[in-house]
């Protein structure tokens, strides 16, 4: 119930995260290119078999964004301070962009190897709802202008979609297995396990350095609103 | 004792809620009216043969309920906000879940009402097979609307007071009901055309399982959404 | 198996390529405004 504490709204510091961003993509330059020029031609799917390298750290990293969400709403609730509901929201917008590749990747892989651009597995199709949660979850947050409120309304429909995803999982694969099973050619043999993990570690890198940066974009939005409160009532160093 | 009071809080909204809705009847009509016109609409979509529109019947069904009673889900809160009563509500002492609870309760009977009239012209405009055993389709179907309500009820919390609301609630509530669509959507199907897969047994308990913890989440997660 | 499986290939390593830069413009973009922002509200309170 207490308004969210005032003393968080110092400006936040951009501190070595710019190099961090550089490096970050430095580094993931090096797996691509190594994760390319490594891999052979897969005797199942050939050359298709590379999207592996960008495809499945997208939807690894998809979930842990989420994870963030899901885990710094819960804090938000629980604290109420409001650098964490600034980082729920960062963690949405770049987990949003981040499924929303993961499913276009899904689909130009799909193409070659199912012949369909879509297939409603329990996969691809939790993935897709969890895209529309984190959707439905930004919109909500762009609807409502008071602070506190979005808060704690945009924590409880994290939460509560955090919640769903699994169940989503659990009803989409019952209900395919009933319809008609459907094997994932999708498996892992060892010469490709370091490209992956290489990607996946650039990936991680690259989202921790996206969230970071816009959650001090937040920051620096929320610190301005109050110093120009802060004005208006008189005086900034009053 | 304290149980017995909120029992009589939640009686009391049930019952303010139902008599506002009795008076006017126009929400009541209208909404029934529209499930009525989507499964005309679905019926052009997938008519005229019998047996298709026999196949798609349980789907269609589901989705008129579910598109109708969207509308009843802010109404709900949208009759206290223009008389500047849910402040109020909000000012008497006592759980605050006690309002959700009372809420969902009336909200429940009004989808069911609805369901009720969707459901006997859907049985005649989809060429349904009644079952022998329909008396268990009748407890698939209140188990699909409890889900269908919960989660319609406590998105309708914030959806109807925040701008855009029309088109908020949809977006946040209909990802989260898929489960529970699907669920009650298989189990419907299955009664309704032979279940050879012998497969309704299942889905009445996943459907089951849904409601309760969607009920917990929603119950829970109400306090947060609306003290603010 | 699709003979142009290069095709499908390069497209999706450019498709990320090109999604990964726009968020990061998009994200400078945004904490670049929201610094300007929050300086200029301070300096105002200042003259204030």
């Amino acid at each position: 119930m207490s308004p969210v504490t005032a003393n968080t709204f110092d400006a936040p510091k951009a501190g070595r995260w710019p190099l961090f961003g550089w490096l970050s993509f430095a580094f993931f330059a090096f797996a691509q290119v190594y994760a390319v020029a490594t891999s052979p031609a897969d005797q199942m799917m050939g050359h298709l078999q590379k999207m592996m390298y960008v495809h499945v750290p997208a939807a690894w990293v998809t979930f842990v964004a989420f994870g963030i969400v899901l885990w710094t709403s819960v804090l938000f609730l629980w604290k109420e301070d409001e650098r964490h509901d600034l980082m729920a929201a960062a963690a949405a917008e770049i987990g949003a962009v981040f499924c929303g590749l993961t499913l276009i990747l899904g689909m130009i892989w799909g193409r070659p190897t199912w012949g369909v651009w879509w297939s409603w597995d329990a996969r691809l199709t939790s993935t897709l709802v969890l895209f529309l949660i984190f959707v439905g979850y930004l919109a909500l947050r762009s609807f409502v202008e008071d602070a506190q409120r979005r808060g704690q309304w945009s924590a409880a429909v994290g939460i509560l979609g955090a919640i769903n995803v699994p169940i989503v999982w659990m009803s989409v694969k019952w209900w395919r297995t009933l319809h008609q099973l459907q094997s994932d050619p999708r498996s892992l043999s060892g010469e490709y396990a370091l490209g992956l993990v290489l990607n996946a570690l650039a990936f991680l890198f690259l989202m921790i350095f996206f969230i970071r940066r816009r959650y001090e974009a937040a920051r620096y939005e929320r610190a301005a609103e109050h110093a120009s409160q802060a004005a208006a009532l008189g005086g900034y160093n009053g | 004792m304290a149980f017995n009071d909120d029992i009589r809080r939640i009686r009391a909204i049930v019952w303010k809620d139902l008599t506002t809705e009795r008076r006017s009847k126009a929400g009541f009509n209208a909404v029934a009216a529209l499930g009525v016109t989507i499964l005309v609409l679905f019926g052009f979509a997938l008519g005229p043969d019998a047996q298709a529109l026999r196949d798609a019947a349980a789907g269609v069904l589901w989705l008129a309920v579910l598109f109708a009673g969207v509308l009843a889900f802010n109404r709900s809160y949208q009759v206290e906000l223009d008389g500047g009563a849910l402040e109020v509500l909000l000012l008497y002492p006592g759980a605050r879940w006690a309002i959700f609870a009372g809420k969902l309760i009336a909200n429940l009977i009004f989808v069911l009402a609805m369901l009720v009239i969707v459901v006997a012209v859907g049985i005649v405009l989809f060429q349904v097979v009644i079952p022998a055993q329909w008396p268990s389709l009748i407890g698939i179907m209140l188990l699909g609307v409890i889900g269908l309500v919960s989660l319609g009820t406590f998105y309708a919390a914030m959806s109807s007071r925040s701008r855009a609301r029309e088109v908020l609630l949809p977006l946040l509530l209909y990802p989260m009901l898929i489960p529970v669509l699907l669920a009650s959507m298989e189990a419907t199907k299955a009664f309704l055309t032979g279940d050879i897969m012998n497969a309704v047994g299942a889905w009445v308990q996943m459907l089951a399982l849904f409601d309760v913890i969607f009920l917990v989440a929603t119950f829970w997660a109400f306090e947060s959404v609306i003290e603010v | 198996m699709a003979s142009n499986e290069w095709g499908y290939v390069g497209a999706a390593y450019a498709l990320t390529w090109i999604v990964l830069f726009l968020l990061l413009a998009r994200v400078l973009g945004a904490v670049r405004r929201a610094k300007a922002e929050y300086e200029s509200a301070v300096k105002g309170g200042y003259n204030a």
